[in-house]
């Protein structure tokens, strides 16, 4: 990773960036030395990616497994017809190198295990949570507090969209929100102009939190309707007992709580 | 008093059909709201447990385990059902 004052290179590349509003050179180093952790880079994590990559975050590390499919192709914009049948991770690497030469990209083409989590939050200043199953949300959610650095939490159904932004220890994390295990999903509906609107705001707060700029929405969550027209912001609030983040955390086994309580539940 | 009803997340399409207001006697808490809004919703149909319930921005808990909140007139009630996705 190169050291020092911005390269000319650099400053042409960002010059839109750095200024009155957005970031100062001081904030693009930051930025340049960071390291953001997202687990998957598909609809909400592709988008999120490339907006970092492009904004010259210095290296990202991404988890993303299987081959492409024509399906995906709706909301996940880093792969291209060209690459059906072909593994994800490899052409989603490429992609990403491919918008920013500064920027160092590593791929894991499989979903990160606990131990593997908390490895690759161990080396990122930031995770980013875009995963379609809550237990690998809840499993990033884990890493990042055992790591003590910030989560975002993006996830999407249809039309509408979630983001959480989560500092360990400060604020709420994703299991103070979720105390119960949410029912699994495996086809869900969804939309790829509201995947790219949260992964865009997940990549937003990552660059305010990782260069220092701005406000970032620490401790509350960003529901979008995109069917309704309708937003909301929720104020979220820790829970001091939480199994993951209170006082007495439970170890990082995966087992923090129960599954969803009743029987059929149309609205699950 | 009225409150003003936003339910959201994973399959919102259902909640179409209920009123985005409900009215409520003074001093009703969020367990008078749930239960009102538990009425109107269609069938066999129940909010999930993991719900999370918010009160005019203010974190209440879910619906299964919240905080014991009052209500004032022109609240929002946010009843969001949890959303993964990827």
């Amino acid at each position: 990773m190169a050291r020092g004052a911005l390269s000319a290179e650099e400053r042409a590349r960002y010059q839109r960036q750095i200024g009155p509003g957005v970031l100062t050179e001081e904030g693009q180093l930051r930025l340049r030395r960071s390291t953001v952790f997202i687990s998957r880079v598909g609809g909400m994590g592709g988008p999120a990616a490339l907006a970092l990559a492009m904004a010259g975050v210095g290296r990202i590390i991404f988890a993303h497994g299987g081959t492409l499919e024509s399906a995906d192709l709706n909301r996940q914009v880093l792969g291209s017809e060209h690459g059906l049948g072909k593994p994800r991770a490899a052409q989603f690497a490429d992609c990403l190198r491919e918008r920013n030469h500064f920027v160092t990209v590593e791929a894991l083409d499989h979903e990160p295990d606990d131990a593997e989590a908390v490895e690759l939050a161990g080396r990122a200043d930031l995770v980013i949570s875009a995963a379609p199953t809550f237990a690998e949300r809840f499993r990033l959610n884990r890493a990042a507090v055992a790591c003590g650095v910030p989560l975002i939490d993006a996830a999407q159904w249809g039309m509408t969209g979630t983001l959480i932004a989560t500092k360990p220890h400060v604020t709420a994390c994703l299991r103070c929100v979720y105390p119960q295990d949410p029912p699994f999903e495996e086809m869900f509906p969804v939309v790829g102009a509201i995947s790219a609107a949260i992964g865009s705001l997940a990549a937003l707060e990552a660059i305010k939190i990782l260069s220092g700029t701005g406000r970032p929405m620490f401790g509350s969550l960003l529901l979008i309707d995109g069917y309704r027209g309708h937003e909301s912001r929720v104020q979220l609030r820790r829970n001091p007992t939480c199994p993951c983040c209170g006082d007495s955390p439970l170890p990082l086994d995966g087992r923090e709580a129960g599954g969803e309580g009743g029987g059929t539940q149309d609205m699950n | 008093m009225q409150l003003r009803l936003f339910i959201s997340g994973r399959n919102y399409n259902l909640a179409e059909g209920i009123p985005d207001r409900l009215t409520l006697p003074e001093g009703a808490t969020l367990d008078d709201a749930l239960k009102a809004l538990a009425a109107l919703l269609p069938g066999e149909t129940r909010l999930p447990a993991s719900c999370l319930v918010a009160v005019s921005g203010r974190h209440c808990g879910t619906v299964a385990s919240h905080l014991p909140e009052k209500l004032r007139d022109g609240d929002e009630l946010v009843i969001l059902a949890p959303v993964a996705g990827g």
